[in-house]
């Protein structure tokens, strides 16, 4: 009987590192369109923006003078870049059976269309935009952003 | 560049005689302004979803908040110190000429079937092989390059034994696929069991609703 709560605590620790594991390299949603110079910024390495390269929380996704970058994330939200322009990824949680919601996205620079997934439905909050100057805060849209930067 | 400190310092150390520092040091005496900070005046304009409809967007900075709410109007924000402008209509061809590039880049939604099985069993539902007529196209259509197959079964059974049916069905479904000519390497197939109902029963019920894979074609 003694090995019981031996045991309890063994399997908490392997679901909790399994769990540390899922969460550092699920992937939030997935490069559907790409054309010129499109890249995704993770961490310290730059990785070319080739169709079907997962997101990861944290991505910071790039284009350049000619590039176009499309991405669909799990919940459905669906946002695309023209040229010259930078956006990160900043927070991703899509966990409805837990009550578990948000999207931040921070856009530096260029263009950025947003078509709003299941996160901005099910939560009135749990979308936001932010630029420097701005957030916006998102309910159920498709919008469109230009971020000058001169 | 030098700054307007440094050429002070150069100046003072110089070797060169008090009247030619002076002089510099009187062009020196306003120093540049700190560079403002680049401005990045931000548009934000709503449109139409793709089913027609027109949500609403808040935009708020620490001077002040708008509520867009009317399709093709748009809000700007000159800088963080400057309040968001009341909306205004941007004229279509504006809007084309700004956005059109960034929009044609918009990628398609994913689309989600759901197939229906025969109890206790990897036979779809005459229903459902209908269906999947319709998956294999949808696949086809947007030349897909990531199709989700999850497999789920109602609570009849133990846990394991329904993991294993509804890993089956859902090989079953990535098996006919691939027969039809999808790509056996675009299928991402998992297998849930009786953990995720769609309708939520007790254990050892039948539910044919549960009976089921689940496809998202990305």
């Amino acid at each position: 009987m003694r090995a019981l709560p031996v045991m309890a605590v063994a399997m908490v620790l392997v679901l909790v590192l399994l769990g540390a594991i899922a969460g550092a390299s699920s992937p939030i949603g997935l490069v559907k369109v790409t054309e010129g110079i499109a890249t995704v910024q993770r961490g310290d390495e730059t990785l070319p923006a080739r169709l079907g390269l997962s997101l990861q929380e944290g991505d910071v996704l790039r284009t350049g003078a000619d590039g176009r970058m499309g991405v669909v994330l799990r919940d459905d939200t669906r946002l695309s870049l023209g040229p010259e322009s930078e956006i990160q990824i900043d927070h991703f949680v899509f966990a409805p059976a837990k009550g578990r919601l948000g999207l931040v996205v921070k856009m530096a620079r260029g263009v950025m269309a947003f078509v709003s997934g299941k996160i901005a439905k099910l939560s009135h909050d749990a979308v936001r935009v932010e630029t420097p100057v701005a957030i916006v805060g998102v309910r159920g849209t498709h919008f469109l952003v230009k971020v000058e930067t001169q | 560049m030098l700054t307007g400190e440094r050429w002070y310092e150069r100046c003072r150390r110089s070797l060169v005689g008090g009247g030619v520092c002076l002089m510099l040091l009187a062009s020196c005496a306003a120093p540049a302004p700190p560079p403002s900070p680049v401005p990045k005046r931000s548009t934000f304009l709503l449109i139409p979803d793709p089913e027609g409809k027109v949500g609403h967007i808040t935009v708020t900075n620490r001077t002040g908040t708008q509520v867009v709410d009317q399709h093709h109007q748009a809000s700007t924000v000159q800088s963080a110190d400057h309040a968001p402008s009341p909306p205004s209509t941007l004229e279509e061809t504006e809007i084309k000429r700004i956005f059109g590039e960034t929009l044609a880049a918009q990628p398609a939604a994913p689309a989600r079937f759901i197939l229906y099985f025969k109890d206790d069993s990897e036979e779809l539902t005459p229903d459902s092989e209908v269906l999947l007529a319709e998956v294999f196209r949808t696949i086809r259509d947007r030349g897909a390059i990531d199709v989700s197959v999850i497999g789920h079964t109602d609570t009849i059974g133990t846990r394991d034994y329904n993991y294993q049916l509804s890993l089956r069905r859902a090989r079953k479904v990535a098996d006919l696929l691939v027969l039809q000519g999808v790509d056996r390497n675009i299928l991402d197939i998992e297998s849930h069991g009786e953990d995720n109902l769609l309708v939520k029963t007790r254990d050892q019920v039948r539910e044919p609703r549960n009976r089921r894979v689940e496809i998202t074609v990305w």
